[in-house]
């Protein structure tokens, strides 16, 4: 309780209040942007926290991360192009209902669920990840390794690749963390003789790479997009009639986005989809969805809101991240000097805490934007793409120079836009990379700790409850998929020539 | 499980090269040193990577028998003279990093279709120059020394 009030303590500076109007200003811009998300938001600017302190810094990246989830939905609504990929199950029904001269209604439901959504995640937030770090504060070495690669087997899952391509970009993040001098006997690798390999590839040039320039490639060829706006008198406040529709709706989408969000590595665009597929299987009326339900705006918006507080709890609690943008921010947080982990609680309790009040703050703050300001965000999205991107590059550039003031950083960066965009145009998700880069160190770490732990027995881990539990998900999250396809493949087969048979067995008998 | 079709180029091509890859990159971490086996305690710097190493190569060639792997279209010339304008400022660079900036932002932008004079100006110069200043004055960051940024620095 005392270390809550610490943290409302520290948000109080109004300095750091003034910080964050800009960066949820800046978030909804960012989100509003076709090609910009925010994980490519937060990526371009944390170079820009470097100079200031740990709460202040951390604040605006998290703030960015949930304006930026909100805002996708305004370009969703208005022109048909969800701003971010979380969004797109929103232009489903917000472009429909747009058409029809119900932008601002859409809007409206879009700020009030995507409000209440991230609210509910945050309270569960401030209640689950000090309670989750307490338990991970007896995890030992092989534990944590189990952990950590449970989060990198929910990579599976993420980004729009194959499993198997997600795994292998995810294992090729893991081999580009074992470059530098390794930890435990100092000997250098992949480091070709160049000293700034030593500490290993930095992450934010390679972030800036991945997620700024080759998306810059990726525009180039989507020039000929034309983008139409739908007219939208005034926003308005949802009805009490829709109030009485979609309550239920925002409240199990809440949930769903909250649960989605803690799983390692799953973000706001699963939870979306399933958040909209739920409302749409509760829904009594599942016939309008496509055309225009309100219910599935709700469903989708209050369902990745809610995925970004929920994306914070392991980010927090395990040091393992709960989304992509997670990631980034988790990023962030090693290069201003935070251990997130078990420790921050007891340690770092008024910085955890900070954080979780400026998301408070950040979804109470863009209810209002987004009410008000949605018209002319929406505008922004016709900055012309030859304009916006060279200034986009200009950022990246910069960015990834700033951080070490290093000409290296600003090579990896150009390079990792290069390698980025052929593994995208060939299927491979550079979501997984990113999180495998953040997350390999720490898994080697834990597993060369692990071996001398067990005396090099590696197999003795199965024998230690937890580290078994956690192993068993690896596994499930793996092959689990592949099993019940199987399994449903067989027995959907089974059926079709059970009826065959039946159908020949009639045939023959003269039936 | 999907015939392997050898004249499909796109099938085989990735994998081949993660292949390659990784098989350069093995021979790579036997070239690590190794700790003495007396004070070895756990793993070998080399063990991790080989480790994963092992699991990339796996995994592309479940790739390749498993996959269906879907038309690839040809990059097109706007992108490919993009990643020339890269290359390119990679190089100019080298002489100054706001000259390239500016002059990569105007490129650029007069690749995509953009011809209004004030339009390239306002992305080669004013853009790069507001940046610019903006990093040195509010974060104190040291640019290169370069033709450009010397006139500022002295």
């Amino acid at each position: 309780m005392e270390d809550a009030l610490l943290g409302l303590m520290a948000l109080s500076d109004p300095y750091l209040l003034l910080l964050l109007v800009f960066a949820t200003l800046g978030g909804v811009l960012i989100g509003a942007l076709p090609g910009l998300n925010a994980t490519t938001g937060v990526a371009l600017l944390l170079p820009f926290t470097i100079t200031m302190e740990p709460i202040p810094a951390i604040a605006v990246l998290t703030t960015i991360y949930c304006a930026a989830t909100f805002a996708g939905a305004i370009t969703a609504i208005l022109i048909n192009t969800p701003g971010t990929s979380a969004s797109a199950t929103t232009c489903l029904d917000g472009y429909p209902m747009a058409q029809r001269g119900e932008a601002g209604r859409a809007l409206g439901m879009a700020a009030v669920s995507s409000t209440i959504g991230g609210i509910i995640s945050v309270i569960c937030l401030m209640l689950a990840a000090p309670l989750l770090s307490r338990a991970a504060y007896y995890f030992a070495p092989p534990e944590y390794f189990a952990l950590t690669l449970f989060g990198l087997s929910m990579l599976a899952t993420v980004g729009e690749g194959t499993a198997v391509k997600n795994i292998l970009s995810g294992a090729f993040g893991v081999l580009l963390a074992t470059v530098g001098i390794d930890l435990l006997t100092s000997i250098d690798r992949f480091t070709f003789g160049y000293n700034e390999l030593s500490e290993g590839i930095g992450f934010v040039p390679v972030m800036i790479g991945v997620f700024g320039i080759s998306e810059l490639l990726v525009q180039a060829s989507q020039l000929d997009v034309v983008r139409k706006q739908v007219i939208m008198k005034k926003i308005m406040l949802p009805s009490r009639a829709d109030y009485k529709k979609v309550w239920k709706t925002i409240l199990r989408s809440s949930g769903i986005g909250t649960f989605i969000g803690i799983l390692p590595a799953e973000g706001a665009t699963v939870a979306s989809m399933i958040g909209y597929n739920e409302a749409k299987r509760w829904s009594k009326t599942p016939e309008e969805f496509g055309k225009g339900a309100i219910e599935g705006i709700a469903g989708s918006e209050a369902a990745n809101n809610a995925a970004t507080g929920g994306a914070m709890v392991p980010t927090l609690a395990l040091g393992i991240p709960g989304s992509p943008t997670a990631a980034v921010i988790l990023a962030g947080m090693m290069v201003h000097g935070l251990r997130p982990g078990p420790t921050m609680f007891t340690e770092q309790a008024e910085f955890a805490f900070a954080i979780f009040w400026s998301m408070m703050l950040v979804n109470v703050l863009f209810f209002f934007i987004g009410l008000y300001g949605a018209k002319y965000f929406a505008r922004i999205t016709f900055i012309p793409t030859q304009i916006l991107w060279p200034i986009v590059f200009i950022f990246s550039i910069v960015g990834a120079y700033a951080l070490d003031q290093s000409m290296f950083d600003v090579w990896i960066a150009i390079g990792f836009g290069f390698i980025g965009f052929m593994m995208r145009r060939h299927g491979y998700s550079v979501v997984p990379m990113a999180i495998g880069l953040i997350l390999g160190g720490m898994l080697e770490t834990r597993f060369g700790q692990s071996m001398i732990m067990l005396d090099e027995q590696w197999w003795m881990m199965v024998t230690r409850p937890l580290t078994a539990f956690f192993l068993i998900l690896t596994a499930l999250a793996l092959f689990g998929p592949m099993v019940w396809k199987k399994l449903f493949t067989q027995r959907d087969l089974k059926n079709a020539t059970g009826s065959r048979s039946d159908s020949a067995f009639k045939k023959n008998s003269g039936e | 499980m999907n015939k392997l079709s050898i004249n499909d180029k796109s099938r085989w091509l990735v994998p081949l090269l993660i292949c390659i890859f990784c098989s350069l990159t093995y021979w790579q971490t036997t070239l690590f040193e190794t700790v003495p086996e007396i004070l070895k305690r756990g793993t070998q710097p080399s063990d991790f990577p080989q480790m994963v190493l092992f699991l990339i190569a796996g995994l592309a060639m479940l790739i390749l028998f498993k996959d269906n792997p879907k038309p690839i279209a040809k990059l097109e010339p706007k992108v490919l003279k993009t990643m020339g304008l890269l290359v390119g400022f990679t190089l100019l660079a080298e002489i100054d990093m706001f000259l390239g900036l500016g002059v990569f932002a105007a490129s650029l932008s007069f690749l995509w279709g953009e011809k209004r004079v004030i339009a390239l100006f306002l992305v080669g110069v004013l853009a790069p120059v507001i940046v610019f200043f903006f990093f040195d004055f509010i974060f104190e960051i040291r640019f290169p020394r370069g033709i450009l940024t010397n006139i500022w620095y002295g």
